[in-house]
């Protein structure tokens, strides 16, 4: 194993000199570092191409200069690595590790959420094969995938900012705009609860009711001016997720699960006001992580006590009851700070920014307000990323669950009188994942590198708009220096995604 | 009963609309008291006189926190600004001419220290080569070209005229301390520009001292002081070596450079900063604008009002704005440009400026809540043909000699080239990038550029257009008219040529952007009917080729970064600077020498009339059409005005309220 481990190092490093030296020179090749000072009218022009062209040794060829760059890159092993200096004598070190941060918050949470709903639509869609909603399913996704960014972008940015901001003024939808989009609503529901044609119409119907019926209560009273949802609704929700999260895992005749859930339910609407008063606005992260594991460890104990035999599903449905229910409690508080948030000076009642990762203007020092800045301003780009990337999520695990289910062992489960439920989650599941861990390292391995594009229409300034104006300018160290950067992290996640893929699939073993 | 209910919820329902609509008003009503810039590049570093940093968004953002003899308003003139000082010409005889610059008594810099003329003398040690090697701070300009220039001070400012004309001991202080002559070896048409620039030396010194906090005014004079003497010191020269003063002396002036050289590495590092908070050295925020820096961050950079901006130098702030804040796209490019429109509709920001694009100009239109200006850049498009090798020689990589279709002077080579420039499709070609870049659908005629010497945005473009109206005519014809005396032209000499018989290769140097790609394109289909093979193939690293002998033909853009008088005298004159074609006429070069003269308004406009008379009748080089940009602005906030020079719309930020 570890002769197989340095093998592959040796290979990868091998790789790394390989793809800095080519990319090194294409680019040097491809652009002329002086070319705005050519086209300049300065009266000492010449003087200025003599300047920069020894301070970027520009008179070296680019084959040679590679190694300048090089040696400082090696310097790794005698604990001074030097990435070199930007064209604008900026340490390459200082830019890409401030922009390390921000490109990590940008493109986790997309990440997370396209593996998250990707998977979660992808076995919906392979359990109803050749459905209504594996076809919109498909079409949805497909649509969304060929999208270029920059459009979607700009679509979000002028109805989820401009025209919401505008609406927020009087937050007042006519009738048939609720009408319609509670039946569009309620149509998607529908889809996704299936069934017979009568119960698909019982659903649509009451979806409709309650989604327009919401949409009015919302509009008479101006919600979203003032938005919340109170203990008594977090209760009703919570009894639904309860329900629908027991349905899902082990089915409404355990009695034992729905008590589970239900108990973890009431655990979170009694931590509602203790919450309140703990995480007020001077709160900080480490109060409220405490609190968060706190509700983890309850819930996780709620489980396991309600049962005795099979406590693994009971303990899910117990503790993913009691995560949501506490989310909707947190929702609850971010929503308590919206109206303050919304009629501060440097917010000015438009409240969904389009640029930056926060409010240049703001300047609080209250957890929920910076939290909500926070949010409004990952809101678009998120969405964007997450909508043209889960696509590929989604078709890859619908096809590796569908090649699963129509294996022997399946079919050898449902003979031998498996429900349904525990075919599917206990043992088509588990192995249609493994083939997704190359994936899902892959794009972990990508977060670092970026997303070029959204980063630079949203004015995110990270990895990726990094690498973009480090082209633009033909600024070589600062190219490498995320080129490098990305190309470490992609090596290393091949590797760890080998390793991963053997360890989960005892069929595949590293040959010695 | 049902029907009261119903009553009483609606009542209910209109009352919470009423008061909510009531309660939106204060919001609004409060003034606001912040502008938020937009710039379409990050911030590189706070010094924009060092090399490379002379960038449009580094000058935007140190523009407010400074001020100096002079600055430019949006009719692209040099203004005084005698909140500073006053200048005059005090000597002008052949050999001898002299400027005297008087700093306004009682102006400060932020940290409360006077402002006098010795806080000018560091900007001649950054622009004199001269001063540089006397004073030991290394060769900035070396005569071998294959030396490294060893300059101490990484200053943009040696090499240009003013280098040229001055030498190290070109600079007097008067013995009050506040006015201060600059002696240059012969007449200076752009005197005006050369102005020094005030540089806070108490700060410097104190930095070089290894201070991080602000110094009493009695430290801070004594640090003037300690300059002034380094300054003078560092180039006295020394008495014979057997002279009994020779070793002080000696040790006198190595102390001098000694503290030259550290002032020198503060000065070209020290500044070098994007990331400005609470554990910024305060000396390197001191300065003399309306406003300070406050915070810088990556994405933004806030500014402040100067507590002591009425006697800054800076002309009287009569807005009501007290804070300034510069956004930094991610990236510069369309895609941030069109962010950057769809933010101000958003009222994340409240000015903006950049280059016109049809979305962005569709974005901003759309937005009734600013004011948006279509405008004018300083950057204009332009085809040069080649007539010779560069005279400062060839590209290495290419021939040793150009040989091409339009090689040299004779009657062959000229009518070829007129014939080129003629089937040059300018109207169209500014259409399509000026006009319908604004209006896809519009039929009206876009401005070409008909002026080698001035934009349209100058006053004189007009009279000097009027001048040359007899060539102007000539290729303002319609396409058919010029492509028939094109080919008329160009069958003297190939009998045959016509459409599809195209003997003369044209090979064209271009980048590869789009846009110049498809005015390639337009150019080649119209040079193709009357015989000349155009090439359209574009080359990532093109600046680097416009010494290259295998081009017959370039197409670029000139920026100008000042509107000077001897400003295009590089591009014409034999031995210029820009003139990488070989283009070279006696008679053009005497009629840009006269540039280097003093001219008066009229004579000057006579004088651009003749050389662009003489340009013109050697075909090298077509004028097509200036950049347009556009600026749109928070309706709300008065006196923002778009100049097409840096720092574009910031220029009279003093001037800004709500």
């Amino acid at each position: 194993m570890l002769a197989y481990i340095g093998r592959r190092i040796s290979i990868a490093i091998l790789i790394l000199f390989g793809s800095t030296f080519i990319t090194y020179n294409l680019q040097a090749y491809a652009g002329d570092p002086l070319a705005e000072l050519r086209q300049s009218t300065e009266q000492n022009k010449q003087f200025l191409i003599d300047q920069l062209t020894k301070q970027l040794n520009l008179d070296v060829p680019p084959p040679a200069r590679y190694f300048m760059w090089l040696q400082g890159i090696l310097g790794v092993f005698t604990g001074n690595a030097d990435l070199g200096m930007t064209r604008n004598k900026l340490p390459v070190i200082d830019q890409v590790v401030a922009a390390i941060p921000t490109t990590v918050r940008l493109v986790t949470v997309s990440t997370v959420l396209a593996i998250v709903l990707g998977i979660t639509f992808g076995v919906l869609s392979a359990i109803r094969q050749y459905s209504r909603l594996d076809y919109s399913l498909t079409f949805v996704s497909f649509f969304l995938f060929s999208l270029p960014i920059f459009w979607v972008a700009v679509l979000l940015k002028e109805y989820m900012a401009i025209r919401f901001n505008d609406f927020l003024v009087n937050p007042v939808v006519d009738h048939i705009w609720a009408g319609g989009t509670a039946i569009v609503l309620a149509f998607v529901l529908a889809g996704f609860v299936g069934g017979s044609r009568r119960r698909v119409f019982a659903t649509f119907g009451v979806g409709f009711l309650i989604f327009f019926g919401a949409f009015e209560a919302m509009s008479a009273t101006l919600w979203l001016k003032d938005p919340s949802i109170g203990i008594i609704a977090i209760g009703v929700f919570g009894i639904g997720i309860a329900f629908g999260l027991t349905h899902v895992f082990t089915g409404l005749s355990n009695k034992k699960a729905l008590g589970a859930a239900f108990t973890s339910v009431g655990f979170s609407l009694g931590m509602y006001y203790p919450f309140q008063q703990l995480a007020k606005g001077d709160t900080n992260y480490m109060v409220f992580t405490a609190l968060a594991i706190t509700m983890l460890v309850v819930s996780y104990f709620i489980g396991y006590f309600f049962t005795k035999i099979d406590k693994g599903p009971v303990i899910r449905v117990a503790m993913l009851t009691a995560f949501f229910t506490s989310l909707l409690t947190v929702i609850d508080r971010v929503m308590q700070t919206w109206k303050p948030y919304t009629e501060l000076g440097a917010v000015a009642g438009r409240p969904i920014q389009t640029q930056g990762p926060v409010n240049i203007l703001l300047k609080s020092n209250d957890f929920w307000i910076n939290n909500l800045d926070l949010f409004t301003h990952i809101l678009l780009p998120t969405t964007a990323l997450t909508l043209i990337s889960f696509a590929g999520y989604l078709r890859f695990s619908r096809g590796s669950v569908l090649e699963v289910l129509s294996m022997d062992y399946i079919r050898t489960a449902r003979a031998k009188g498996v429900t349904e439920r525990e075919v599917i989650l206990r043992h088509a599941l588990r192995n249609a994942m493994i083939p997704l861990t190359t994936l899902i390292a892959f794009d972990i391995a990508g977060i670092l590198g970026g997303a070029l594009i959204t980063e630079s229409v949203f004015g995110w300034r990270g990895m990726g708009s990094l690498s973009i104006e480090a082209i633009q300018n033909q600024d070589l160290n600062l190219l490498m220096g995320t080129f490098s950067i990305t190309a470490f992290l992609a090596v290393m996640a091949t590797l760890a995604a080998d390793l991963i893929y053997s360890a989960l699939d005892p069929r595949i073993r590293i040959r010695k | 009963m049902k029907k009261s209910v119903i009553k009483g919820v609606a009542l209910v329902a209109a009352s919470v609309l009423g008061v909510t609509g009531l309660s939106l008003a204060p919001a609004s009503a409060v003034t606001r008291t912040t502008v938020v810039i937009q710039e379409t590049n990050s911030l590189t570093g706070l010094n924009t006189a060092v090399v490379g940093a002379n960038l449009v968004t580094n000058v935007d953002v140190t523009y407010p926190t400074g001020s100096g003899f002079t600055y430019w308003n949006n009719k692209a003139q040099l203004v005084r600004n005698t909140a500073f000082g006053t200048f005059k010409i005090t000597k002008n005889v052949p050999g001898d001419f002299r400027v005297t610059y008087t700093v306004k008594k009682g102006i400060k810099w932020s940290d409360g220290t006077l402002i006098t003329a010795q806080d000018l003398l560091l900007s001649h040690a950054i622009s004199s080569s001269d001063y540089s090697v006397k004073a030991g701070l290394g060769d900035p300009t070396p005569a071998d070209p294959d030396a490294d220039p060893t300059n101490k001070f990484d200053s943009a400012g040696y090499g240009g005229p003013y280098d040229d004309h001055t030498t190290a001991s070109s600079f007097d202080i008067s013995d009050d301390n506040y006015s201060l002559t600059v002696r240059y070896d012969a007449f200076q048409p752009d005197w005006q520009l050369f102005g020094p620039g005030p540089s806070p030396i108490h700060a410097l010194i104190g930095m070089a001292k290894g201070k991080k906090a602000l110094q009493s005014a009695r430290v801070n004079a004594s640090y003037k002081s300690l300059f002034e003497e380094a300054y003078y010191g560092a180039y006295e020269a020394l008495p014979p070596t057997d002279d009994e003063d020779y070793e002080a002396a000696l040790e006198a002036r190595t102390d001098a450079r000694k503290t030259m050289a550290t002032v020198a590495a503060r000065w070209s590092t020290r500044y070098n900063i994007t990331t400005v908070n609470s554990s910024t050295n305060p000396l390197v925020l001191v300065s003399n604008g309306g406003y300070m820096i406050d915070s810088c961050g990556s994405t933004s950079c806030t500014l402040k009002r100067n507590p002591l901006a009425a006697t800054s130098g800076t002309p009287k702030l009569t807005g009501n704005v007290d804070t300034l804040v510069f956004k930094f796209p991610a990236t510069g490019g369309t895609f941030s440009d069109v962010a950057a429109a769809q933010a101000l509709a958003n009222g994340e920001i409240d000015i903006y400026s950049g280059a016109a694009s049809a979305a962005v100009w569709s974005t901003l239109k759309a937005n009734t809540d600013a004011t948006t200006i279509q405008a004018s850049s300083a950057l204009y498009e332009h085809v040069d043909l080649r007539v010779g090798s560069a005279d400062a020689g060839a590209h290495p990589d290419c021939a040793a000699d150009y040989t091409g279709p339009f090689a040299g002077n004779s009657q062959k080579a000229k009518d070829l080239r007129k014939a080129f420039l003629l089937t040059i499709p300018r109207q169209d070609i500014a259409n399509t990038y000026i006009g319908k870049v604004f209006d896809p659908s519009t039929t009206a005629n876009s401005t070409v550029l008909n002026s080698h010497l001035s934009l349209t945005t100058e006053g004189d473009y007009s009279k000097v257009v009027a001048g040359i109206s007899s060539h102007v005519a000539e290729f303002s014809k319609t396409q058919d008219t010029r492509n028939a005396a094109a080919l008329a032209l160009v069958r003297k000499y190939y009998p045959s040529a016509g459409p599809g018989s195209n003997t003369i290769d044209v090979k064209l140097l271009r980048s590869t952007a789009a846009r110049r790609a498809d005015i390639n394109l337009q150019i080649q289909i119209q040079a193709a009917k009357v015989g000349f093979n155009l090439s359209n193939v574009g080359n990532g690293a093109w600046p680097n080729f416009l010494d290259c002998n295998d081009y017959d033909a370039h197409l670029f853009a000139w920026s100008r970064s000042a509107i000077s008088q001897t400003g295009s005298n590089a591009q014409y004159i034999t031995t210029g600077g820009n003139n990488s074609y070989g283009w070279s006429d006696a008679g053009v070069d005497a009629a840009f020498n006269k540039f280097e003269g003093a001219l008066s308004a009229t004579e000057l406009i006579a004088a651009k009339i003749n050389a662009e008379k003489l340009v013109a009748a050697e075909y090298w080089s077509a004028p097509l059409y200036q950049w347009p940009g556009v600026a749109s602005w928070n309706k709300s906030l008065k006196n923002v005005m778009y100049n097409p020079l840096n720092p574009n719309v910031v220029w009279n930020y003093w001037q800004f309220t709500y």
